[in-house]
């Protein structure tokens, strides 16, 4: 459990992480320590990204002050992200393999998987369908950075985006299953509906 | 209706140093008991963070690989107007439910 403890900002370990480290060995570990430890690594990257804006008022024609909560783990966050949409991927590709190239011997594969997608929870079908997106949010959080400069008497708010092979990648991965899967749901409803 | 009257972890964190120092663990076990509570790792030292950022708790000399933590001054003055605070508004909602 203590390894949650990296997801947390730098300067927040090197003030907390013994003691933190030394009060998780204290406690039995369960899920609902390890939801509690994401949510604080959460909160304390937002702060610390926060504290970088400087809190005097930014000066007219003065360099923008950026805002880029995600931006130290990209490839982390990619492998997160590849994590994610990974069983989604595997079944969209075989299913494709299967029935739309006509590769009949993955057919042993393929169908009893679809079968206990039939019969598995509703959860799971839920899960499965929207790991793309999550996925894709995920890989593209670190790249996306947004900037406040003064312009005059007006403030300027810019996005900027900082590209990164692998993010860009799991995101083409993310967009191809998740256009798949989106296509073939309106595909069934259209012709259910007729 | 079992909630727990209060879910600050800045309130709690402070009630239970009011009662005398203590490190992490002690102040899970203490707001567990007075408040029925069970903060989590991250919920704590984010409380505790912010309270040490405020000036309103310090962290004392280590006991082994424990980090105890006590109260300052203005942290007691900040725990007192917040429990005032509190008060007022218990005092008015006893006051309307019993003469209703």
């Amino acid at each position: 459990m203590k390894w949650l403890l990296r997801l947390y900002p730098p300067s927040w370990r090197a003030r907390y992480e013994t003691e933190m480290a030394t009060l998780i060995d204290e406690l039995p570990p369960d899920r609902r320590m390890a939801l509690d430890l994401f949510r604080g690594a959460f909160d304390e990257r937002l702060r610390a990204a926060w504290r970088r804006i400087p809190e005097a008022p930014l000066t007219v024609g003065g360099p923008p002050a950026s805002f880029r909560p995600f931006h130290r783990h990209p490839t982390t966050l990619a492998l997160v992200a590849l994590a994610l949409v990974a069983p989604t991927a595997t079944f969209v590709i075989l299913s494709f393999l299967t029935y739309e190239l006509g590769l009949t011997a993955l057919r042993t594969i393929v169908e009893p998987a679809l079968i206990s997608l039939n019969e598995s929870t509703r959860l799971l079908n839920l899960a499965l369908l929207a790991a793309p997106f999550l996925a894709f949010v995920v890989a593209l959080a670190p790249l996306v950075g947004i900037g406040l400069s003064r312009a005059s008497t007006e403030l300027r708010l810019t996005l900027s985006f900082h590209a990164r092979t692998a993010n860009l990648v799991v995101i083409a991965l993310c967009m191809v299953v998740g256009g798949i899967l989106a296509g073939h749901i309106a595909l069934e409803t259209l012709l259910e509906a007729t | 209706m079992s909630r727990p009257a209060t879910r600050d972890p800045g309130l709690l964190v402070l009630i239970s140093l009011a009662a005398g120092p203590k490190h992490g663990h002690a102040i899970l076990l203490d707001v567990d008991d007075f408040a029925g509570v069970r903060l989590g790792p991250g919920t704590l030292y984010g409380a505790l963070a912010r309270l040490e950022e405020g000036g309103f708790i310090e962290p004392m000399a280590t006991e082994g690989r424990r980090q105890p933590y006590r109260l300052t001054e203005s942290g007691l003055a900040a725990l007192r107007g917040q429990l005032g605070d509190l008060r007022g508004a218990v005092r008015a909602g006893l006051e309307r439910t019993t003469s209703a």
